[in-house]
């Protein structure tokens, strides 16, 4: 819903052809660890697995062309029903960390991460939340403005006990994040569309749709927002800082980047060809 | 109180001068019988005079004698007559237009001079003749294009919605087209304006020492009036523009009494378009009609309607439309040749529609208000005048439904709550001129706002729809611990205010003034917005028990000079403005669709400061304008405990609309009867922005990093650029019974490309980071054939 009323704008912006890049002198702030950890529980599956990696980074100016990656930190996973530490290792030494132990997030269990750099530690808890199969997804035949866009299907059930909180990834780091809001429990469908630049034709491509929190909803909304995914102008909210739900317990005005969050997710993978 | 009291005693004061003669009438355009707004009507031998209302009548009651009358108006000629008074009289004038009378010499003199006497200050004229000649974009003129060209008057840049007055939003702007309020003055997203400049007779911005008569809008008055028809003869004027074309009918229905006025205008359709291949549509089209009927000297009665709206669309998969309508009847009555009153009943509606076939709804926002207005003007003598009158508002505010738009959508209706308020006031102003030198103007405006029931409302614990999370350090919307349900007839939360305004002027010499000038405004409404200008879906919410009324309060003072006899004038003026509870809104709020929307308001102040000034050339072969304004506009949301830090960390921060210096040239020089040339010039310091303070990857995302320390802390780069026209009246015109008009323009002459916005992303090949500027229109030239017949 959010940002529909961007469409007609950008539609106009799109005639004048009038986007170019510019120098820009930006201000720059010390770098923050950024923690990205993001877990998905493939619950469809048979058997049940899940993605439990954790990456870590450190923030860096606007335009620098390289992120550096954190990699001597201490990270490790607490169960806090059972106790059970899941100890974390960056083995490759690229920021990205993983366990060696055997880990799929249970359901209504609290999990804390603890992460340990430059003698500060953070932490941040979650939990799993539920999400709901994709039913199918289709290739459509429907353009939009331009005309050579690609429509993608999605069909899917959703619970209407509970208020669920979606977010789409469509590769390429395309998403989408929806609340069930105007279809709490229905048979639900809709569209979304490639440009004609974020995809060529034919492609295989997996969409996965996860569960996540209002909370992580709200979150990455902004983040998407902020990416750039949606074009600007003068209808463009005020950006702001982005906070997620890890904090510094050394040093609370050191506050980190990124998002500690557990969903169920579901792929579907799909030919797609040219029409 | 006291103020109140001074007001009677004077009131008395006047009604016992019985030895005084009251002569009175209307002032019109001879060949079209329109009435004429703001003619000076002087009389010279006792320094005395007053002007024309806005229905064209003037009153002045002087004692027992033999006067010159003198009726004189920019642009026509002055007429200079004998009158004897002995008893009350009514009298008419008609004033002949200036170019109709060739090779003759028009003596001007006297204009100006009332308006240095006069207090009203911060106020700008435009005649529909100049916002015709100023050049805009694609040749369509444009009143509020043209209204950025004055000092103190801005817009968050081309294709934005709205105008910003002396650092006010583009929300605290009381746009008024024939006494109705019209909510959205935009067409294609700003891009023009909706008031087509054929139908329109006057326009005036007031900027500051805003009367009593006018109030629920804290930064201006966009007072506006259309014409009531040629009642002599019937005309059509239109116009072929690149954009749109225009045509309007106006005639007698009975000659000198009954005059009608149809206008329409319309762009074309697929306007833009044609570079996609699809089944695309966009446009915009308005209707404005007018009939009046005049039954005698004493009673006028006038229906006016507007229609206009804007649709685009995609296929079916998209469909967005969106207008304002207002109907509007009023009954002018004298109830003596010195009490004018006029009563208007108005409706006037906002509405705004959106159909996205592949999310499988439809959606419709907008907000209705009924509303009556009974104002008089009592001109007591020639030394004092009284108005006074009420004004109720009944509005019902849709914050949007939701609907399926097809069978299989999945998609489940929600309405929103809708909101109900009345607003009602009532005023007593008076001017007086207490010597000859000394003119004061005072009045009091009272305001009753009154949020009526609602089908439901939240309560929150302690009251409190928004909470800081200090372990996240960030504002959360509170969840709601009840619901209440309450009838229409129930009263919410009412608040009452008293509105004083007051303004000066002492004549330094016949050719100069210093005025001076406070006045309080309240505002009940509030536009949700959190982007830089307006959108065509942005919602207005009534105040009520979570979100108070803005208030404002302003200074001006102001040093005002007419040179040569009014030929040249020089307007100077420094103002203070300073408003309570001005809403910012939390990280991430949600606007749209949000049936609470407390929990995302923050309340804060707002100030803005600055000089203007204006310098004009009014009459002769070349006339213009020079407008320079120096300008501070900020906000301040402090945290509403120690522990919060607001927003900014609850320092002052810049507006979105501040702009440090604004100067603009305009100017149009007669060559010939055949050719006329215009330009005009602009240069605005950039509007403030955020920059990113650094990027972080996620999900694969990359992202840049704002610092909400340092809110519109960076700026655009200046916006400038220059617009030329020329208009052509070739010689033929003379014998035949139709006249044409072509008007080439160029807008943005030498291609600048200004910065609409500036946008932070990665680019999706290289994968670097860049900023991207968009600008809007480049060297856009235009061409306009106008005819009349």
């Amino acid at each position: 819903m959010k940002n529909i009323h961007i469409i007609p704008i950008l539609l106009l912006f799109s005639l004048c052809n009038c986007e170019k890049v510019v120098d820009v002198e930006v201000p720059s702030i010390e770098p923050k660890l950024v923690i990205d950890a993001s877990f998905e529980v493939f619950f469809d599956e048979n058997p049940v697995s899940a993605k439990t990696d954790i990456k870590l980074k450190l923030s860096a100016d606007y335009f620098e062309e390289t992120i550096p990656v954190v990699t001597d930190a201490s990270v490790f996973i607490t169960d806090l029903s059972s106790r059970t530490i899941f100890n974390y290792e960056d083995s490759n030494a690229d920021g990205t960390y993983t366990t060696s132990q055997s880990f799929i997030p249970l359901e209504n269990n609290n999990y804390e991460l603890t992460v340990i750099y430059n003698n500060e530690t953070y932490k941040a808890t979650s939990k799993r939340i539920k999400s709901t199969p994709l039913t199918r997804v289709e290739q459509g035949n429907q353009t939009l403005f331009s005309g050579e866009e690609t429509e993608i299907k999605l069909y899917f059930s959703d619970d209407g006990t509970v208020d669920n909180y979606y977010i789409f990834d469509f590769s390429n780091s395309l998403y989408l994040a929806l609340e069930d809001r105007f279809f709490n429990g229905a048979e639900y469908s809709f569209s979304n569309f490639y440009q004609e630049d974020d995809i060529e034709l034919p492609a295989t491509v997996t969409i996965k749709m996860s569960g996540v929190s209002k909370e992580y909803y709200t979150y990455f909304n902004i983040l998407i927002d902020q990416s750039g995914q949606d074009a600007g102008g003068p209808f463009e909210s005020v950006p702001s800082s982005l906070l997620g739900n890890i904090i510094n317990t050394t040093n609370e005005d050191n506050f980190p980047l990124g998002y500690f969050q557990i969903s169920e997710s579901d792929t579907f993978t799909i030919d797609l060809e040219q029409r | 109180m006291k103020k109140l009291l001074i007001f009677f005693i004077f009131f008395s004061t006047g009604l016992y001068s019985q030895e005084k003669i009251t002569i009175s009438g209307t002032v019109y355009e001879n060949t079209s019988n329109e009435t004429l707004i703001g003619v000076s009507v002087y009389i010279p031998e006792l320094n005395a005079g007053t002007s024309t209302n806005e229905y064209g009548f003037y009153s002045l009651t002087l004692p027992k004698g033999k006067y010159t009358v003198q009726i004189s108006y920019l642009g026509f000629i002055t007429i200079k007559e004998q009158i004897k008074l002995t008893t009350n009289i009514t009298k008419n004038f008609k004033l002949n237009e200036e170019a109709e009378s060739l090779g003759e010499i028009v003596i001007q003199s006297d204009i100006e001079k009332l308006n240095v006497r006069t207090p009203q200050m911060s106020v700008n004229k435009l005649s529909s003749a100049t916002i015709k000649k100023i050049p805009v974009v694609l040749g369509e003129a444009d009143i509020i294009k043209s209204l950025l060209l004055l000092p103190g008057v801005t817009s968050a840049g081309e294709g934005a919605s709205g105008f910003n007055v002396r650092g006010g939003a583009a929300d605290q702007n009381l746009i008024l087209l024939d006494e109705a309020i019209v909510f959205n003055s935009s067409h294609l997203f700003g891009f023009f304006s909706v008031f087509n400049p054929d139908v329109i007779k006057d326009v005036k911005l007031y900027k500051g020492g805003i009367p009593a008569k006018f109030g629920g809008r804290l930064s201006s008055v966009l007072d506006i009036y259309q014409k009531e028809g040629n009642s002599k003869d019937f005309n059509i004027t239109g116009g072929i523009g690149l954009v749109s074309s225009r045509l309007l009918v106006e005639g007698p229905i009975e000659e000198e009494k009954s005059s009608f006025v149809v206008a329409g205008r319309a762009s074309y359709a697929h306007l833009f378009l044609p570079l996609f291949n699809n089944d695309n549509k966009a446009y915009f089209y308005d209707l404005n009609s007018k009939i009046n009927y005049r039954f005698n000297d004493r009673n006028n009665v006038f229906l006016s309607t507007y229609f206009g709206k804007d649709v685009f669309g995609v296929n079916e998969s998209f469909v967005n439309d969106y207008g304002n309508t207002v109907l509007n009847l009023r009954w002018n009555h004298l109830f003596s040749d010195k009490i004018f009153s006029n009563l208007s009943l108005i409706y006037s509606d906002y509405f705004y529609g959106l159909t996205l076939d592949f999310v499988g709804f439809e959606w419709d926002s907008g907000i209705t208000n009924f509303n009556l207005k009974y104002d008089f003007k009592n001109y007591l003598n020639d030394q004092f005048t009284l108005s006074y009158g009420i004004n109720n508002i009944y509005s019902k505010f849709n914050p949007g439904e939701i609907v399926p738009n097809r069978e299989d959508s999945g998609i489940q209706p929600e309405k929103l709550i809708d909101k109900y308020a009345n607003e009602f006031a009532a005023y007593l102003s008076a001017e007086q001129r207490i010597s000859e030198k000394l003119t004061f103007e005072y009045g009091l405006r009272y305001s009753n706002f009154s949020r009526l029931g609602q089908d439901e409302i939240n309560s929150y614990e302690n009251n409190n729809p928004v909470i800081y999370n200090e372990e996240f350090k960030r504002y959360e919307s509170a969840e709601a611990i009840g619901i209440n349900t309450y009838k229409r007839s129930d009263v919410l939360a009412s608040f009452q205010n008293f509105e004083p305004r007051f303004s000066l002027s002492y004549l330094v010499n016949e050719e100069s003034s210093v005025k001076m000038s406070y006045n309080r405004m309240v505002q009940y409404l509030h536009l949700l917005s959190n982007t830089s200008s307006p959108t065509p879906l942005d919602i207005w919410t009534p105040s009520g028990q979570f979100v108070k009324p803005q208030k404002l309060d302003q200074f001006a003072v102001g040093y005002f000079k007419s040179i040569k006899n009014g030929d040249y004038s020089l307007e100077t003026e420094a103002f203070y403005k300073d408003i309570q509870n001005r809403i910012d809104y939390i990280n991430g709020a949600n606007l749209v669709a949000n049936n609470e929307i407390e929990t995302v308001i923050l309340n804060g102040q707002a100030r803005a400061y600055g000089l203007e000034v204006l310098v004009k050339k009014n009459e002769g072969d070349f006339t213009g304008w020079f407008a320079y304004t120096w300008s501070k506009s900020e906000q301040q949301t402090p945290g509403r405990t120690e522990n919060e830090p607001g927003i900014n960390s609850g320092e002052w921060y810049s507006t979105p609309f501040d702009k440090t210096h604004d100067f603009s040239l305009n100017g149009s020089y007669e060559l010939s009867k055949k050719w006329t040339f215009n330009a005009n010039f602009l240069f605005q310091t950039g509007q403030p922005t955020n920059y990113p303070v650094g990027q972080y990857e996620i999900s694969g995302l990359n992202v840049p990093i704002y610092d909400d320390n340092r809110r519109n802390a960076d700026r655009l780069p200046a916006y400038h650029r220059l617009d030329i026209s020329a208009t052509l009246t070739p010689e033929k015109n003379k014998n035949r019974t139709w006249q044409g008009e072509w008007v080439f323009g160029i807008y943005n002459v030498y291609g600048r490309q200004n910065a609409a916005s500036i946008n932070f992303r990665q680019n999706r090949e290289t994968r670097r980071n860049e900023a991207v500027q968009t600008s809007i229109f480049g060297l856009v030239p235009s061409v306009t054939y106008n005819f009349k017949f």
